[in-house]
């Protein structure tokens, strides 16, 4: 009885299986690891399972991985999926397996060496010409660029997954710049902090000795020339489906994340623009496709490359992995031909058998096709052509004809693969577990003349019942891949001897970094600003209906008129042809808080703070993700606001919220991150912006005198705005006084909201960044500062009071917070000249041969 | 014949431009037929170095780029050609469709040719355009008299018309509008064959031109050429000029071959700038 029990969770999945499934054997028995997986569950209780999956989701949330999705109007990012259950492979299986990956490996690497050199493959008819010469990855202008070292496919992903037989079969080759190795890595890492009692009984193999493997293998292509190479990671940008991913990696590596054009090739070297100057690239992991690489010899259109970059690496001055050329690797076709290229290169047969493939160029093949079709899946050779597989048996008979006319038309395009079953294995569904079909992706490294196999991979599962759709866009589940064995012994670390590396001081900032994290700051303080006025002017709406009367209520328009001055929403308050908005207000609040589409409302201001923190994620430590994390999720309420959002409570609730998450994400930066040119510069954006819209707001309520009572409650407003008014009170108790208040917010430099404390601030900051050579001691920016700042030192507050008797203007306060005003935006723009150049736009061009004279023979 | 070449082509910016990458395709081959005695190259602003190279299809390439500030580009090519008068090769009476037979069966052939009768950047074709060809080519002609009619045929029902088209016009534009300049007919040439399986290429080179009768040569009239070559079993490959209705000979100079204009553009560039550019072009072919 108490077995049964026991066993009540593996006996309710085996009843779910309906084909092979990953926990038997090939004697229908259930593996010794499945087993042991099984009675850990057990112990664990699926109640417990389904709560580690949702704190794997919610880690994985915090983490900020996500992946994004195309398609839809604007890119999403979709939070990424893990399954509780791993995906097991024992070790001695798996041995068998990376000996056959190994080979492939190698097989590929000979063939990438072989297309762009001697070409012996076509010459003995190995391969059939058109899988070179009608393949888009030959690229005719990388036949000379090559690696400075054996190996030319330095990383190779391998698509694999067990078929009806019990063996794994190869499905796809990534050859390219493969993607999941970093998504693997995370998996692992979440997986060890939520379920680390699921490894109870084995030992489960690490990741990390194939990222070192990796690292070692880039530092060795830098030769012995560079005391510390300079390695970059070249991303297409946060729009990529896994930019997530690069950065993750690129920090992780401890590389600097780039984008094309931060690079740039002069004198034969390629440089990254940094906020110092051009610093020398020696290493470029792309994670761009091989023809947008290079704009002057590839796609001319790429804005994603970096003109010149054959050339360059065809003088040896820099290397790029994987050399780009790589993608000729990744035709379907060649699939087909894989046992006649191993055969050929190193005289073995293929470990690992390829799904069955047929390439159509071949009039044998060709008919087998056409008669099976509906057993078979027929796609393009050219894997970049828009062409989705057809599943044949889903074919109409009329479809079937359509499909072999097609083929016909040229049969060297087509490929067809047979349909396999795959195998299922354990997945937690609604709270069960169940059978889903899953195909695993291995990850390989060149290490030295051999290969290296990650000792796991990134396991992907179908989100649908007997369907095999694994791929994340289509909505698949990734599970960590388990390599497992029962003694430490088997597992002994296998050492890796990193080369000798002394300590680089110095990281450095591209100039496009530099200008996002400046942003970065002015955005999260143009929120704050916008918000903390908002939670104001809402206390204040509410007194004066509670607590007021109607004659009471000027400072209330005087206040809203300058949340249309903060935020910059004109007409907003302003709109003399709307007068009642001043009496009812809240309609057009909504709009300044929730809705997107304005410029300078609270939806707005925080997605393009969001945007920006994206753009630099490798700057941001994890507590700092947890933060972001937790200012996106009081955006997405924001963003979409429902009927409840319209209550002036809940509005003054979710400002509230969102002021408490950002002011938790200052510190958290305040208190983390290092003091380099990237905090500074983040530190001077948030200052310039608080400065300005602190100086907004001012002007907004004492440019033009009101009445003393009206007056006296926008003393207080101010004060509560500077998160000054208790200590205000401390000093002066319930006398509001203008002269006082403008004396401590103006030059109370012990405070760190006065306008003075600001700009030394400000100023301090602006000295710490690196300063171009050959300029003078203060740069433009700085000058700006120190005058702004000795104008307000300089200001004798009991002048600013005075106004003109009959209009009632404040000259003195007015005009100087205006001069103010407009040097702290100079600031913005020289610190735009000095640091953040991107203004170009790339143009290529071909010259024509048309101006032919008319009086042609 | 003696000639010396100049080509200048200069762009003019309106924004100053800070960086510029160009790959450079105008050295003369030396060939059986044409001796390229001497080629420099003169860019101003000067570039701190030009790197020399063969291309794939065995081009003399040159790369260079420039990062001071400028606002106008001057590329020039000056080169000494001597064109020796081309052998007339027996001509093969192979047909069209015993060609097609040769090319795709003969498995040393087709490697070596495959990439030339495949579609390639600029070249592709319909039924229309096949139906073109066969107008001039059907199987049983003897395929160099026929490539001779399709350049006929070509001459006689196209127009040449200057800047009605640009690189990026699609050939069956071409053939729907009857109109084009020498690689627009060079293109269109090249797909009609390629699209009955047969092997053609591209052709970059000069053309002297000869001033209308009674009148002086005017400086800078002479162009950029383009034209095609055919493989023909028995002669290799034999050189057809579709745009003059004839075959190449001691005016034709070769600078380059390949799939088509993208494998061979005399100057390509990829510049960072804010604002647009003029460019003009001058050739000069003079015989000494």
């Amino acid at each position: 009885m108490i077995t049964e029990v026991k066993d009540s969770l593996l006996k309710a999945y085996l009843e779910e299986i309906e084909s092979y499934d990953e926990i038997l054997d090939a004697n229908q028995q259930v593996k010794p690891y499945w087993k042991k997986m099984f009675d850990t569950l057990e112990k664990l209780g699926m109640e417990q399972l389904v709560v580690r999956s949702k704190e794997l989701t919610n880690k994985l949330q915090e983490n900020g991985v996500t992946y994004n999705v195309y398609g839809s109007s604007e890119v999403s990012a979709r939070p990424w999926q893990l399954d509780p259950i791993p995906f097991l492979l024992e070790k001695s299986e798996w041995d068998y397996i990376a000996k056959g990956l190994k080979q492939r490996a190698m097989v590929l690497d000979l063939m990438l060496k072989d297309i762009y050199g001697p070409q012996l493959l076509l010459k003995e008819s190995v391969l059939p010409p058109e899988l070179i010469y009608d393949n888009c990855g030959f690229l005719r202008s990388c036949m000379d660029v090559k690696l400075a070292c054996e190996k030319q496919l330095l990383i190779y992903g391998v698509d694999i997954a067990r078929g009806p037989d019990g063996r794994m079969w190869v499905v796809d080759n990534r050859t390219q710049a493969p993607s999941g190795s970093g998504y693997a890595l995370e998996n692992r890492t979440v997986m060890s902090a939520i379920l680390p009692e699921l490894t109870t009984g084995m030992t489960v193999n690490r990741l990390s000795p194939f990222f070192k493997t990796f690292h070692k293998e880039v530092t060795a292509l830098t030769g012995k020339s560079r005391e510390h190479p300079t390695i970059v990671y070249l991303t297409p940008g946060s729009g990529n489906e896994t930019y997530f991913e690069h950065a993750y990696l690129a920090s992780y590596l401890g590389y600097t994340l780039v984008q094309g054009d931060d690079l740039v090739v002069r004198d034969g070297f390629v440089w990254l623009r940094s906020i110092d100057g051009l610093e020398k690239v020696d290493v470029i992991i792309r994670r761009v496709d091989d023809d947008w690489c290079d704009p002057l010899e590839l796609r001319e259109d790429s804005r994603l490359g970096i003109p010149g970059l054959l050339q360059a690496m065809r003088s040896g001055k820099v290397a790029v992995v994987n050399t780009p050329g790589a993608g000729v690797l990744e035709n379907s076709g060649l699939l087909a031909f894989m046992g006649a290229a191993c055969r050929f290169f190193l005289k073995e047969e293929l470990i690992l058998p390829s799904i069955a493939t047929w390439w159509c160029g071949h009039k044998h093949e060709l008919n087998y096709v056409i008669e099976n079709i509906p057993r078979l899946i027929i796609k393009k050779a050219n894997r970049k052509q828009i062409f989705r597989s057809v599943y044949g048996r889903l074919l109409t008979p009329e479809q079937r004809m359509e499909l072999i006319q097609q083929i016909l038309q040229s049969p060297h395009e087509y490929v067809a693969q047979e349909e396999i079953g795959l195998s299922t294995t354990p997945s937690l569904v609604n709270g069960k577990l169940v059978p889903r079909l899953a195909a695993l992706r291995a990850y390989l490294v060149a290490n030295g003349d051999d290969y290296m196999v990650m000792q796991g991979g990134l396991t992907r599962s179908s989100a649908v019942k007997g369907r095999f759709e694994v791929s994340h866009q289509h909505g698949g589940c990734s599970k960590d891949t388990w390599i497992v064995s029962d003694t430490e012994i088997a597992q002994k670390e296998i050492r890796i001897e990193m080369p000798k590396e002394s300590v680089h001081h110095h990281t450095s900032l591209p100039s496009r970094s530099a200008e996002n994290l400046f942003w970065v700051g002015r955005y999260a303080e143009r929120t704050m600003s916008t918000t903390k006025y908002i939670k104001l002017l809402i206390n204040a709406l509410h007194e004066s209906v509670k607590f007021g009367n109607a004659s009471k209520s000027e400072h209330i328009e005087i206040l809203l008129k300058g949340l249309t001055h903060l935020t910059l929403t004109y007409p907003g308050f302003l709109d003399t042809e709307k007068p009642d908005l001043l009496a009812n207000p809240y309609q057009e609040i909504h709009k300044i808080i929730y809705d997107l589409k304005i410029l300078g409302s609270v939806a707005s201001s925080t997605e393009a703070f969001l945007k920006g923190v994206i753009s630099v994620s490798d700057k941001w430590n994890h507590d700092t993700w947890r933060a972001i994390y937790s200012i996106e999720n009081t955006f997405k309420k924001i963003k979409r606001p429902d009927e409840a959002y319209s209550n002036s409570n809940t509005m003054q609730k979710i400002m509230d919220k969102l002021h408490a998450r950002l002011f938790t994400f200052y510190g958290i930066v305040a208190d983390t991150m290092p003091r380099d040119s990237g905090y500074y510069l983040f530190e001077s954006g948030k200052l310039i912006e608080r400065i300005l819209l602190k100086i907004s707001t001012i002007r907004a309520c004492f440019s033009f005198k009101s009445e003393s009572y009206v007056e006296n409650e926008l003393i207080e407003a101010v004060l509560i705005n500077h998160h000054l008014l208790i200590y205000y009170r401390q000093l002066y108790k319930s006398n509001l006084n203008l002269e006082a208040m403008l004396d401590m917010i103006f030059l109370e430099t012990k405070l760190p909201y006065s306008l003075a404390f600001q700009l030394d601030e400000l100023g301090r900051y602006l000295s710490e960044l690196p300063k171009p050579l050959y300029t003078e001691r203060l740069n433009q920016a700085q000058k700006a500062v120190l005058q702004a700042g000795l104008k307000i030192k300089l200001a004798d507050v009991s002048q600013m009071i005075i106004f003109e008797q009959d209009t009632l203007y404040r000259v003195h306060l007015d005009s100087l917070l205006a001069e103010v005003f407009d040097l702290i935006l100079s600031v913005n723009n020289s610190l735009t000249n000095l640091y953040f150049t991107h203004t170009e736009i790339q143009h290529s061009f071909l010259s024509s041969t048309e101006n032919l004279s008319q009086n042609e023979i | 014949m003696k000639y010396n070449l100049i080509h200048k082509t200069s762009y003019k910016y309106h924004e100053t431009v800070n960086n510029y990458h160009s790959l450079v395709c105008l050295k003369p081959k030396d060939l059986e037929g044409q001796i390229c005695d001497s080629f420099k190259l003169t860019i101003t602003p000067s570039p701190n170095e030009i790197i020399e190279r063969k291309d794939y299809f065995g081009n003399t390439v040159h790369y260079f780029s420039i990062h001071v500030p400028h606002q106008e580009l001057i590329v020039q090519a000056v080169s000494k050609v001597q064109s020796l008068p081309k052998i007339q090769k027996n001509i093969s009476t192979v047909s069209v469709q015993d060609c097609k037979n040769i090319l795709w069966n003969n498995s040393e052939l087709k490697v070596e040719l495959l990439q030339y009768m495949l579609q390639s950047p600029f070249i592709n074709w319909d039924a229309e355009i096949q139906e073109f060809a066969l107008s001039c080519l059907q199987g049983n002609i003897v395929l160099y008299e026929g490539v001779m009619r399709l350049c006929h045929k070509i001459f006689k029902e196209f127009k040449f018309v200057s800047n009605a088209t640009s690189i990026y016009t699609p050939i069956k534009t071409v053939l729907k509008e009857r109109r084009g300049v020498c690689q627009d007919f060079s293109h269109l040439a090249i797909a009609c064959l390629r699209s009955l399986g047969l092997a053609a290429r591209y052709v970059s080179g000069y053309i002297e031109t000869l001033p209308p009768i009674g009148q002086q040569k005017l400086q800078g009239s002479d162009a950029s050429h383009a034209w095609i070559s055919v493989y023909i079993p028995e002669m290799g490959w034999c050189e057809f000029d579709p745009t003059n209705d004839m075959i190449p000979q001691e005016r034709h100079i070769i600078t380059a071959y390949g799939r088509d204009y993208s494998d061979v553009a005399p100057l390509k560039g990829v510049i960072f700038s804010s604002g647009g550019h003029q460019l003009s072009v001058s050739v000069d072919v003079i015989p000494v």
